[in-house]
């Protein structure tokens, strides 16, 4: 029991810093497809700063600064030259994955992964089962609850989440959406490098090409299941790790009877019956793009 | 209302910008980005070898684009080509692997179709919901990406494994000489000949057809459609349909054709460069046509560049991203065009 504890808080503490950023982003009305990028950012640089400089410090600075960097990319494009959010946030998420890859290989050359000498502090053996986790896992539920204090009970929060819902009513009393927006993003990217970082050093101390393996746009679809509430979307997140650490069980348990490729399907499944549950529940959802936007007539 | 001559322009314009971004990425890396460009130009076009393999990958490219293109006329953001594509794969796959032994004749349409309909099946699914119950297709098509990318891992390790591989990614049976319509990595007339048809059929159904008009229309305004008499929804499920079976041929042809066969993870950026491909040529057919070229001209780089010039294929992978991010921009920031507009006014 302990142990399947430890394989999702392990699993799940990365996705949690991630969907945590997507809230932001959704409530700021951005969908947020560049998750994937910002977290292979996070996930490379901690590594390789650590490799590089010998300082874990360093390492997560780095991450942090990289992945507010490109935050604020995205949102130039996004807002200044009036992008696509979609788009331009799959082609952030390219960016991370090819930058990485191109980072690893001009350093190292062609090899597949590198190895860190040290990861994230651990808790220690006092603690048992539980020593093993990270001081990242032991963070999160205070990231969680902090988050949530900032979306759902502070005025910082309601304004942001007018700007996703209605920026007009934000502009309106003296908020401006496209600044909350950046704002958002930003803390967002600052996330998203936690996020990166406990995959990459929190409990493997490897980083490997294309590691994120789709998370990000798991976070993602965890924002949109659970509604970009931060409690409902980190349950979501929670839901996923879950779902994962059962589909490598089960695969322990009964073999070749259960392919495991389709075990690992469960989360999208999943994912697209909550978000049809929830779009009829509400009575049609409203779309995401306006197509004008995408061809000038 | 913007002029054609604009509009090239600034497509232009956007992807130059990517370039720089890409170059910049290059030089903090530590390679030189002119070498880099240079290399590129030098894989994609810059000899008779470069430009049939650049063609070759550039046809399927045109394909799905084609596929994207219409889809998005329709205003509906199917982001799910890389899906279909695998579906389309995937059926083609099943049945060429099942009737191996009947006569060519019986087994290449069959397979075409099967393609066609896996692709077009797995385009339906998230048009019917979105049609239906509202269900957003972004993510609908984004999940169904990822569910056709791990079916694909299933069926070339599981029901068509080739039980001689012993290569690292998990492939079917090589599919047999006889109903290949292409031989490995090279321009084939079938080929050339089926994205002709496809393209002026498609170019007709767009600019020349009423539901080419009504789709445009339905992507612009789709109130007015409503109260033109037309089936909105039945418009947007025609495009979802035909863009998951112009994706699924594409598929087809890459098994049937140069690659010659299912493996596990092939070509996993296909689908997302051609919605790039799409919104490049701002979505008109002719436009598609060219822009393929240039794309699948650096698809083809991304197999020189590590072989012949020493460099990283991720190269490919930046400069494709980097087009993305800034291809959709639709205006420059205001101080900029300030600083233009006092400029002429002070001249």
């Amino acid at each position: 029991m302990e142990d399947a504890i430890v394989a999702i808080l392990r699993s799940g503490t990365p996705l949690v810093y991630v969907t945590l950023a997507g809230v932001l982003a959704q409530r700021a009305g951005i969908w947020h497809l560049g998750l994937e990028g910002l977290m292979i950012i996070g996930a490379c640089s901690a590594v390789l700063g650590v490799v590089q400089t010998g300082s874990l410090v360093v390492g997560l600075g780095i991450g942090i600064a990289l992945c507010v960097l490109a935050s604020a990319l995205l949102w130039f494009v996004i807002e200044k030259l009036r992008a696509n959010p979609i788009i331009a946030g799959l082609g952030l998420t390219g960016l991370g994955l090819g930058g990485t890859d191109l980072a690893v290989q001009a350093i190292y050359g062609s090899q597949a992964s590198v190895n860190a000498p040290y990861g994230l502090p651990r808790l220690g053996p006092a603690f048992g089962a539980f020593g093993v986790l990270s001081v990242l896992v032991v963070l999160m539920p205070l990231v969680v609850f902090a988050v949530w204090v900032l979306v759902r009970r502070s005025r910082w929060g309601l304004q942001l989440t007018a700007c996703g819902e209605h920026p007009f009513a934000a502009r309106s009393v003296g908020v401006s959406p496209s600044r909350m927006r950046l704002y958002a993003l930003c803390l967002g990217g600052v996330l998203c490098a936690l996020g990166g970082a406990e995959l990459s050093m929190g409990s493997l101390q490897i980083f490997a090409y294309g590691m994120t393996a789709g998370r990000g746009f798991m976070a993602f679809a965890a924002v949109i299941f659970g509604a970009a509430n931060p409690l409902g979307a980190t349950a979501a997140a929670f839901f996923f790790a879950i779902v994962q650490a059962l589909g490598i069980r089960a695969q322990i348990l009964f073999g070749d009877k259960v392919p495991h490729d389709l075990l690992l399907a469960l989360p999208y499944i999943a994912t697209v019956i909550g978000i049809w549950i929830s779009g009829r529940l509400r009575g049609g959802a409203k779309a995401a793009t306006s197509f004008g936007e995408l061809r000038d007539y | 209302m913007i002029g054609p001559l604009t509009q090239v322009f600034r497509a232009l314009v956007f992807v130059l910008i990517g370039l720089i971004l890409c170059g910049i990425i290059f030089e903090f890396a530590g390679y030189s980005a002119w070498l880099m460009f240079q290399s590129i130009a030098e894989g994609a076009f810059l000899s008779a070898r470069a430009w049939q393999n650049s063609l070759r990958w550039a046809l399927p490219l045109f394909l799905t684009a084609t596929g994207v293109v219409i889809s998005f006329r329709c205003g509906f953001f199917n982001i799910g080509a890389q899906g279909q594509f695998y579906m389309g794969a995937i059926a083609a796959t099943f049945v060429v692997d099942g009737l191996t032994g009947y006569p060519p004749a019986l087994v290449i349409p069959l397979t075409f179709l099967a393609g066609i309909v896996g692709g077009a099946v797995w385009a339906l699914w998230p048009g019917l919901l979105r049609v239906r119950s509202g269900t957003d297709e972004v993510i609908t098509t984004l999940m169904g990406n990822f569910l056709a990318g791990l079916f694909l891992v299933y069926v070339t390790s599981g029901p068509l494994k080739d039980p001689s591989g012993t290569g690292q990614a998990a492939s079917s049976r090589p599919v047999e000489a006889i109903y290949r319509i292409g031989a490995a990595n090279s321009l084939s007339p079938a080929i050339i000949a089926i994205c002709v048809l496809v393209g002026i059929g498609a170019w007709v159904l767009v600019n020349r057809t009423s539901f080419g008009v009504l789709s445009s229309l339905a992507g612009r305004n789709p109130i007015m459609v409503v109260w033109q008499g037309a089936r909105l929804s039945r418009l947007g499920l025609a495009g979802f349909v035909l863009g998951g079976a112009l994706a699924g041929l594409a598929g087809t042809i890459e098994v049937m054709g140069p690659i010659g066969r299912l493996s596990s993870g092939m070509l996993p950026t296909h689908g997302f460069t051609a919605i790039l491909i799409a919104l490049v040529a701002n979505l008109s057919i002719l436009a598609t046509a060219f822009v393929s070229v240039f794309f699948g001209g650096l698809a083809a780089a991304g197999l020189y560049l590590p072989v012949l010039a020493g460099l990283p294929a991720a190269a490919i992978d930046i400069i494709n991203a980097a087009i993305a991010l800034f291809i959709t921009a639709r205006a420059w920031p205001k101080r900029l065009t300030n600083l233009f507009r006092s400029r002429r006014s002070a001249a």
